[in-house]
């Protein structure tokens, strides 16, 4: 790696936040973590009600879908927000929360922190940063691949069994510290076998975790992926500056509390100290540097979905609204930038 | 034992839970003050090239600010994942409302 490379953040972004309130930012403590997992589990707790009354109607798939968002988003966020090490002050207990949610999520802890870690590194450089699920700029192809969940499923089942067998990639070994990799291992083991546990009891006739667990899983997927697309997708890469990569879209209170306030990822990625608590804080405290906010969650991804396919029909590429890098946008034709990391 | 005792700032230049930047010789150095007292470590975090006087202090631990790798800063271990090398820790001395830093001889 080169030696003079400057890490993707504030400073290299020109943002300037005054220690003092940074550090008011940053302060740890247990309890929103803890009344975040206390609501989490009403939240199923009431999916799942709606998924058992809906049992046997056609009704049981959006109930499904709507308890597997309820799952798969908050795991995705909360994984994430523990990789960090943010979400409690307590150190176990941030341990703890990550290898369950890791769990759900379906990535070994140690390499989502690893990867997650170059991540911050090099945000959205080509060959250098390990999290680019899709080639740029995308396609509908990549979209449907993408959002469908098949991309990362591939991924995920593909890196599980990579870590299990010890045959590392040339990107695991780039970006996990040698020493770890028989703790990685160990744990891609345990987690196979706790997968292979679920498969075996759905196999000898156990219904629970079908129509709970593994169909609401796959089916709320592909919403957890409508959230992490919009993060980097349609920015520009490498570049130094956050501003440029990344992009913040403004959001319901259902969609901030499934995401934990990640929404506010140009903050997040600025000063990833900050736990997910005080980022909309965060957000006010330096919004005059940032530029506009993009619209909501679903205008951002119907924006998006507008432009990959009419890249893929060689049209005019320019979203409405939302940010967009200006290589991103063309008059028909477009040339390959990167190709995703994540496989 | 410590051959050079450097005044690094005043004992109140910290706040409580809080770490300094001090650069000496071209070399990065924090001091911290925690609930136990006053600590002195290498400046740069073990993992990346990152200044860890812009992390903040939790207790007796220190964070570094770009991928919130930890490190007790009482004996400098390496606490977490991403940051697995220990950090170099050095003589606190406290005199007359001064941080004194000791460091070996200079070779």
């Amino acid at each position: 790696m080169p030696d003079k490379f400057t890490a993707t953040n504030a400073a290299s972004s020109g943002i300037e936040l005054e220690r003092k309130t940074l550090k008011e930012l940053c302060r740890r403590s247990d309890r929103p973590g803890l009344v975040y997992l206390a609501q989490w589990a009403l939240a199923l707790l009431a999916s799942g009600c709606g998924v058992y009354l809906a049992l046997g109607t056609a009704w049981v798939w959006p109930a499904m879908l709507i308890h597997g968002a309820i799952l798969s988003v908050p795991a995705y966020a909360m994984s994430h927000e523990t990789a960090h090490g943010t979400a409690f002050r307590t150190r176990w207990l941030n341990e703890l929360v990550l290898w369950i949610t890791s769990l759900i999520y379906f990535e070994e802890p140690l390499h989502r922190r690893y990867t997650h870690t170059n991540h911050h590194t090099y945000t959205w450089h080509v060959g250098k940063d390990s999290q680019m699920p899709f080639d740029t700029p995308m396609t509908f192809g990549a979209w449907l691949a993408e959002v469908s969940g098949f991309a990362l499923l591939h991924f995920h089942l593909t890196t599980l069994l990579r870590l299990a067998s010890g045959r590392y990639t040339q990107v695991m070994r780039e970006v996990v510290a040698a020493d770890e990799f028989p703790r990685l291992r160990r744990n891609a083991l345990i987690f196979i076998a706790v997968y292979a546990g679920i498969a075996l009891a759905i196999t000898l006739g156990a219904s629970f975790p079908w129509w709970f667990l593994v169909l609401p899983w796959l089916l709320g997927r592909p919403v957890m992926l409508l959230f992490t697309l919009i993060q980097h997708v349609e920015m520009a890469e490498n570049a130094p500056s956050i501003l440029d990569s990344t992009r913040s879209f403004q959001s319901s209170p259902i969609a901030s509390f499934l995401y934990l306030n990640m929404e506010n990822h140009v903050e997040h990625h600025l000063y990833p100290q900050v736990p997910f608590y005080a980022l909309p804080e965060l957000h006010r405290a330096i919004k005059d540097q940032l530029p506009a906010t993009d619209p909501g969650f679903w205008r951002t991804n119907l924006e998006v979905l507008s432009v990959v396919l009419r890249r893929s029909l060689g049209r005019n590429t320019r979203a409405r609204s939302i940010r967009q890098a200006a290589h991103m946008i063309t008059d028909g034709g477009f040339q390959k930038l990167s190709l995703r990391s994540m496989k | 034992m410590s051959d050079r005792w450097i005044d690094a700032c005043a004992a109140d230049d910290i706040e409580e839970e809080d770490v300094l930047g001090f650069d000496h010789d071209n070399r990065a150095y924090c001091i911290y003050r925690t609930p136990d007292g006053y600590f002195a470590s290498d400046g740069i975090c073990t993992h990346e090239d990152e200044r860890l006087e812009d992390g903040i202090v939790i207790d007796n631990v220190i964070e570094c600010p770009l991928h919130q790798g930890r490190f007790d800063v009482r004996t400098g271990e390496a606490l977490s994942a991403p940051v697995c090398v220990n950090l170099q820790t050095y003589p606190v001395r406290v005199e007359n409302g001064r941080v004194y830093l000791g460091l070996p001889a200079a070779e």
